[in-house]
């Protein structure tokens, strides 16, 4: 997340020899390195790459023309399957086959009248499901015993695709598509998508998004709701086929002597316009890094992914080749390049330190130094997501979740049952130096959070529950363990805010935004930076909101919707959905956010320099500096953020000249009465209730045995029942209370109404001189015990 | 006029004073009409052989013909699908145009941004000098 790729091409490379005689249908991967590839030529190759050898493993008998080609999910459940590979193989008779590696055909089933369009395999690999040109959709077994029909319709189904729990499936319906979960009573969606009949269609298990193409030349990005994220523009030819990348981050689009490579929004990185013909299949290999295209004259495309580029501080690193990288140093123009031994399938930079991860180990390069790597090995090669913190990083595989150190150390693997890394992506994951946050797939209200060192659940091993769906999560970097806290952007696109280590603190999850698209925490200070709706708003600081949440709103920095065109239309039509308008934030590093637009333009946006100044004068308790900043920059905002940070560390001096400056004069006078309080406890409660934590000032002051000032705050917050209840526990100012509740009712001639003060009342006598004369004597003992505390404690200090 | 009884008899004296059975004028007619037979056989041979040469050369011509306009018919084809080519490949490279065109514009527009940024960041620096 907070190194970005900024633009990314294809290299094709055709393989002309010992081809097919005949259209290739459908192509397959089933290593990294290997491809399947069956074709009308009654034929299917297998393509090493690593070899350059193609062989032939099977004749296919004359009557079978096969349609669509898949391999049964090599990972099942995060486990590695020990089984030997198959593959499904639908044809146009009708059939489908199933078939080893070698090539031999083990099965094969009547399932459809006339052709099998495609035929799928679940994530899990429990069940298939076949489309046929009858209108009707099976699911079968692993073995190939019919299940059920699910659905049938008058016109063919021409692609299908399982959602990301293999709860759903997608399937096409002439102009349509539909989405029908395997319940048989859950409720069908159905839209129109295209203009043209919808041709091919796939959907993301990363990012659960949908990807549709059709004979009206375009391609369409759908969410799960059906609502279009992207629509491009017309094409020359139709779309013949679609592909998500394993990671969800990439799409390809393949059409007619085309083939295009797309980010997740839409927008086009690369395109490649080989002579192919029509391009009919294209699959992605595991490591995302590879692209292969079934093609209408009897070949098969390669395309690999080249060109990324990582941008942090003053250093450019392209991937100019597969497996060479080569960084510039901006201020210096130093130019080095790094050799890898293999191919370069995901790579990170941020935090003075460089991951890349090939298909065997992990290469960890400091900024400082681009000669001696740290090199380890991989125990799965796929990682498929990078994230990096200041003291370590972390790497996520199919198998699991790892944090190691710059150091190449393994610190600890966090995990959960049901725990799914494969589908992790920036924003279901993050990581800070102490602690690990991932959003559970199954339940995605649920954060479960971990130790970064030890890789144990934090705190009582309950994960965080939050009311709604969570679509992103991100931790802030700075600042102690103690206080990190964990901001989150649930379904209805509300951003909140919360503690991740809770000592025993009633649970708060404080909103403090809506509308929000995107976020990013700053590497180097605790501020937080957004799109709120269409403005870009900064929080400078978003704890403010636990110190003094009135305050909130004035620490924000919002840029009215114009700066950099931040919300003007992309130059694709129709681009309908509020989210295909909101551009997305990269990195927020130093003082500089990284932006993408929609369309896929990088805009840069600057923030003042002094809220970071502030937080670390907070953080290191330079009260003096820092109230010298916010005089010299003369911001109420700053002042603000200066107020709430002051509360929260009690600097109360400083807290009072702040809150002066910013006009709140409320406030000023609160906190002069509690500069007067006589003892530390009482001043330390009144704290608590500034920011509004009436129970732990309460039993702070219960703590200190300061039992009538704990009425008395109860009294004054008109929390008459609890005060009642405090004075009958402690057997004191029983009649204090009755004496304020009685004088409450008189000022606003009311009656008694609540059957415990009725109660008590008919005992207890109200005199109120004798009342005020517990009272002085009270705050009297108040005064004499913190005097000698403060004697005793100054003794203390002196022996 | 006093007959010739030899002539009566159908013989005749040559010059040479042989004896014909055929007068000599006819004889010597006869054997002019064969030279002139034999002359005229020649000569039809000859404009035979004449002529099977210029068919012969018709012939090859035509065939020639045939091949030369074959051979236009295929270049006028291939005119036409040359232009059709063209315009496909012009349509190939327009794709590709646009798509660098795009790319410049998002460019553009990260251009723009950072010059916003750098004035922005020099409009600090000034400030900040002149507070100080």
């Amino acid at each position: 997340m907070l190194c970005h790729v900024t633009c990314l091409a294809t290299v094709a490379v055709l393989f002309n020899d010992g081809t097919h005689k005949e259209l290739v249908s459908s192509v397959g991967w089933t290593t990294p390195d290997e491809l399947f590839s069956c074709s009308e030529d009654h034929q299917i190759f297998r393509w090493n790459l690593l070899t350059n050898e193609t062989t032939l493993v099977v004749r296919l008998p004359d009557d079978l023309y096969p349609v669509d080609l898949h391999w049964f999910p090599k990972t099942v459940g995060g486990k590695k399957q020990g089984l030997a590979e198959i593959f499904v193989l639908t044809s146009t008779d009708g059939k489908f086959h199933l078939g080893s590696k070698t090539g031999r055909i083990e099965k094969s089933v009547e399932a459809h009248r006339g052709a099998v369009m495609a035929g799928r395999w679940n994530y899990d690999g429990t069940a298939l499901i076949t489309a046929g040109e009858d209108g009707q959709i099976k699911i079968w077994s692993k073995s190939g015993m019919l299940r059920s029909t699910l659905a049938q319709q008058a016109s063919p189904v021409y692609a299908v695709a399982w959602g990301p729990d293999s709860d759903r499936i997608l399937y096409t319906s002439g102009k349509q598509l539909v989405i029908k979960p395997l319940q048989p009573s859950a409720k069908v969606l159905q839209w129109k998508a295209h203009d043209g009949v919808i041709l091919k269609v796939d959907w993301s298990s990363v990012n659960d998004l949908i990807l549709s193409g059709g004979e009206d030349c375009k391609y369409k990005v759908w969410d799960s709701y059906g609502r279009l994220l992207y629509s491009s523009s017309s094409h020359d030819y139709p779309i013949t086929s679609v592909a998500w990348a394993p990671d969800g981050e990439l799409l390809a689009v393949g059409s007619f002597n085309t083939l295009r490579l797309c980010d997740k929004t839409g927008w086009s990185y690369a395109l490649e316009k080989p002579n192919t013909g029509s391009v009919f299949s294209v699959a992605w290999s595991a490591d995302g890094t590879q692209l292969a295209g079934a093609c209408g004259n009897g070949h098969v495309i390669f395309a690999h992914v080249v060109e990324q580029r990582w941008e942090w501080k003053n250093f450019e690193i392209t991937l100019t080749k597969r497996r060479t990288m080569q960084v510039r140093n901006v201020l210096n123009d130093a130019v080095d390049v790094l050799e890898f031994r293999d191919r370069v399938i995901k790579a990170s930079l941020s935090h003075d330190h460089l991951v890349v991860t090939t298909s065997l180990q992990c290469y960890v390069y400091s900024t400082q130094n681009w000669n001696t790597p740290l090199i380890f090995d991989l125990k799965e090669g796929s990682v498929s997501l990078i994230l990096q913190a200041e003291r370590h990083f972390l790497l996520v595989d199919g198998a699991g979740v790892y944090v190691y150190s710059y150091e190449g150390r393994l610190v600890s693997t966090p995990r959960f049952p049901g725990m799914r890394s494969d589908i992790l992506n920036a924003q279901t994951a993050s990581l800070s130096n102490d602690t690990v946050a991932i959003r559970d797939k199954t339940d995605q209200k649920v954060i479960f959070l971990f130790e970064a060192l030890t890789g144990k659940a934090l705190g009582d091993g309950k994960p965080l529950t939050h009311k709604m769906e969570v679509v992103e999560i991100a931790l802030d970097q700075c600042g102690a363990a103690s206080d990190r806290k964990i901001a989150l952007i649930d379904k209805n696109r509300d951003l909140y805010l919360t503690s991740v280590r809770r000592l025993g603190r009633e649970d708060k999850t404080n909103k403090i935004g809506t509308m929000v698209h995107t976020m990013a925490w700053n590497d180097s200070a605790n501020i937080l930076c957004g799109i709120q709706d269409v403005r870009f708003t900064v929080w400078y600081y978003p704890n403010a909101v636990f110190v003094d949440s009135d305050l909130l709103p004035k620490t924000l920095c919002t840029t009215p919707p114009q700066p950099q065109g931040l919300t003007s239309p992309p130059p694709h039509p129709a681009p309908t959905g509020e989210f295909s308008r909101t551009p997305h934030i990269l990195n927020y590093v130093g003082t500089q956010v990284t932006v993408r637009r929609a369309d896929g333009s990088l805009v840069y946006s600057t923030v003042s320099p002094y809220p970071a100044l502030l937080h670390e004068y907070a953080g290191s308790a330079r009260w003096a500096d820092a109230l010298r900043l916010c005089r010299f920059a003369k911001d109420q905002t700053l002042w603000a953020c200066l107020a709430a940070m002051a509360m929260a560390n009690r600097e109360l001096t400083t807290a009072e000249v702040a809150y002066a400056a910013i006009g709140e004069v409320d406030k000023v006078q609160y906190i002069n009465s509690i500069k007067e309080l006589p003892s530390r406890e009482s001043a330390l409660a009144h704290m608590l209730l500034f920011s509004g934590h009436v129970q732990e000032a309460e039993s702070t002051l219960l703590q200190a045995g300061l039992v009538y000032q704990a009425i008395q705050v109860h009294i004054n917050l008109y929390n008459w029942d609890r005060a009642l209840e405090l004075a009958v526990k402690h057997r004191t100012h029983v009649d204090t209370v009755l004496a304020h509740r009685h004088k409450f009712l008189q000022d606003f001639s009311k009656q008694e109404t609540n059957k415990r003060f009725l109660q008590y009342s008919e005992g207890v006598e109200v005199d109120w001189e004798k009342i005020q004369a517990k009272i002085q004597m009270e705050l009297a003992k108040e005064r004499e015990r913190s005097a000698t505390t403060s004697v005793r404690s100054s003794v203390a200090s002196r022996r | 006029m006093a007959k010739d009884p030899l002539a009566e008899a159908g013989l005749h004296f040559d010059e040479l004073n042989k004896l014909r059975v055929l007068e000599p004028e006819v004889g010597q007619k006869t054997t002019e009409l064969k030279e002139e037979c034999k002359e005229f056989v020649d000569k039809i041979g000859q404009f035979q052989k004449i002529v099977g040469g210029l068919i012969e050369l018709v012939d090859e011509l035509a065939k020639e013909a045939e091949t030369e306009k074959m051979k236009a018919i295929g270049a006028r084809n291939l005119l036409k699908s040359v232009a059709k080519q063209r315009e496909a490949q012009q349509m190939q490279l327009q794709a590709l145009i646009a798509e660098k065109k795009m790319q410049l514009e998002r460019y553009r527009i990260e251009y723009e941004a950072l010059s916003k940024v750098e004035a922005e960041q020099s409009e600090f620096i000034d400030q900040f000098i002149l507070q100080k």
